[in-house]
């Protein structure tokens, strides 16, 4: 079966029709509760008996947050927002605004041939004020939809039964694939929607439980000086560098991506100090400030033009805008031995790079480990999350754990616990729920903490968010 | 058969039909609306007449809003419409938001 319809559940005709006619029937009444407002009502074109899947509802939610931000952007005022995401006949919303029906057509129709997966949308506009019941792309001189297989009228297509069902599945899935399997498609977000998904990260981070040796809502882990409400405090803080980390992208111009990195330290070294003030003194996020920040910068580099980008590139200007950092910070550093950081201390002693390292890699765990894993995992978003940060715990040279241990041999020991974890079935099972607490209480005994996995969980988080992969 | 009262079935969203049935006394009148009339017009109404010759009804005004609908889903629709107009199901209510 195609990646696209797996997990998905066949549905009848009959079941379709009576999906429309409770769509149809939705419709009319909200246009009759608020007959001065304007009703969108978002859906998606599935063709075949399987019209919703866990990979049908990532299209789905992408093209909603996309939507929705259209609607932020308008600063349009919403009476109702309606969302099922779990229709057995195809994930639904349905949004309430103030605006003129033909604006908010128009807006839709964009969305439908600008947005990547636009093609798999059906969005109706519709107005009980206005003449007729939908106005149709016919009525504002557009042509008629395009096939999925042959760009032909789309419609003449279905009608004739011109390509067999498994051809226009497979151009759904290779939408699908276009878009989050080759590459990750990032679209071009406003100032404010990048700096509440780099917020948002830093506290799902640490909201999720149970993490082993981590801080979370209801462990402190392997940590004796903070709390989940140390960690809520020091996200808040970071917002106003994360706002700089994206203006200095969007605004830079110099030949040097290096430059970028050299403007963007000072700030760095700010937010340091605010998270600092905000914690009274506890390091929460300091290595968040350093990969979350140049990867900020990197996709405000990235979306300069305003158009869509993708992972790729945004890592290359995060490689690009590091390139010198290894140079700079640890081969050539001179530093006084009493300010000496865990990084230069793992450098001189293991010859390890630490996190320079990996942010001069381009945050190679994160394309080919967290996005992909929390795009795979099966289950509620939580438990995806936490097969996310045991899965980049196994992956990754983690300094946290290697300066806690005292040795870099604990990181083969990480990666045995981390193919038990997944041995159990991972966290959507409860014997993998099990195995996280119990690895959790080994954690503290033995002082042993993930931070620069959880590092990593804050960049995927924040990924997934500017993908649509999590909202 | 005659038609007992009016009825509708379908909606008029993509890839639907909308159908709706009254009285009538001159055989089955079509009136048809569909953005591909000119292509398959013959063929929805073959397939409307083809379900009403199935419940024996001779007259009736038929309006159809087609908005692409597949073939199966225009004989689905118009199996409900030719219920309703003979009164053998009741209408259905739906629950709304």
């Amino acid at each position: 079966m195609l990646e696209l319809f797996a997990g998905g559940q066949a549905v009848t005709l009959d079941q379709v029709l009576t999906n429309r006619e409770w769509r149809s029937a939705v419709q009319q009444q909200l246009e009759a509760d608020f007959p001065d407002q304007v009703v969108v009502a978002v859906k998606l074109n599935i063709a075949g008996p399987i019209k919703n899947s866990p990979r049908i509802r990532q299209i789905f939610m992408a093209g909603w947050q996309v939507i929705k931000q259209a609607v932020v952007s308008d600063n349009a005022v919403i009476k109702k927002v309606h969302v099922d995401e779990q229709r057995i006949t195809g994930p639904e919303a349905f949004l309430v605004l103030d605006g003129q029906l033909k604006k908010w057509k128009q807006e839709l129709l964009r969305f439908e041939e600008d947005f990547a997966l636009g093609r798999l949308f059906d969005c109706d506009v519709m107005a009980d004020s206005a003449e007729g019941y939908q106005l149709s792309r016919r009525d504002l001189g557009l042509p008629p939809r395009r096939c999925l297989v042959c760009d032909g009228d789309a419609k003449v297509c279905a009608k004739k039964g011109r390509h067999p069902l498994t051809a226009v599945q497979a151009s759904s899935n290779q939408l699908y694939r276009d878009y989050f399997v080759t590459d990750l498609t990032l679209p071009a977000w406003s100032r404010d929607f990048v700096v509440d998904a780099a917020v948002a990260a830093c506290l799902q981070e640490v909201a999720l439980a149970p993490k082993p040796g981590l801080v979370d809502p209801i462990s402190a882990g392997a940590h004796h000086d903070m709390t989940v409400m140390t960690f809520v405090d020091s996200a808040v803080a970071l917002r106003p560098y994360f706002e700089k980390a994206f203006e200095l992208g969007q605004g830079f111009s110099q030949a040097e991506e290096t430059d970028l990195l050299a403007a963007l330290r000072p700030e760095g070294v700010k937010a340091e100090q605010a998270m600092y003030l905000a914690t009274d003194g506890v390091n929460t996020h300091k290595g968040a400030i350093f990969t979350l920040g140049i990867l900020i910068a990197a996709y405000g580099l990235a979306t300069q033009d305003k158009r869509s980008t993708t992972l790729q590139e945004v890592l290359n200007f995060v490689r690009k805008i590091s390139k010198n950092v290894l140079d700079d910070d640890l081969v050539n550093s001179n530093h006084d031995q009493q300010e000496e950081t865990a990084g230069h201390y793992q450098y001189r002693t293991y010859q390890l790079t630490g996190v320079r390292g990996v942010v001069a890699a381009g945050l190679p765990a994160l394309a080919q480990v967290g996005l992909p894993t929390f795009r795979d995992r099966p289950g509620t978003v939580t438990n995806r999350l936490l097969d996310t940060l045991m899965a980049l715990a196994g992956a990754i040279q983690d300094s946290t754990l290697i300066k806690r241990a005292n040795t870099p041999a604990i990181v083969q020991q990480m990666q045995g616990w981390v193919d038990e974890f997944f041995d159990f079935g991972g966290a959507e099972t409860t014997a993998g729920q099990k195995y996280l607490t119990a690895l959790n209480q080994t954690m503290i005994e033995q002082n042993l903490s993930i931070g620069g996995a959880a590092d990593y969980l804050i960049l995927t988080i924040f990924i997934s968010r500017l993908s649509g992969l999590l909202s | 058969m005659e038609i007992k009262k009016t009825a509708l079935a379908g909606t008029l969203e993509s890839s639907d039909v909308q159908i709706m049935v009254s009285q009538g006394t001159n055989g089955l009148e079509f009136d048809l609306v569909s953005d591909v009339a000119k292509q398959f017009g013959d063929q929805i109404q073959a397939t409307i007449e083809g379900v009403f010759a199935d419940y024996d009804i001779q007259n009736a005004v038929i309006k159809v809003v087609d908005q692409g609908a597949l073939d199966p889903v225009i004989k689905a629709r118009a199996i409900t419409v030719c219920q309703r107009a003979l009164d053998q199901v009741d209408q259905p209510q739906w629950e709304v938001l």
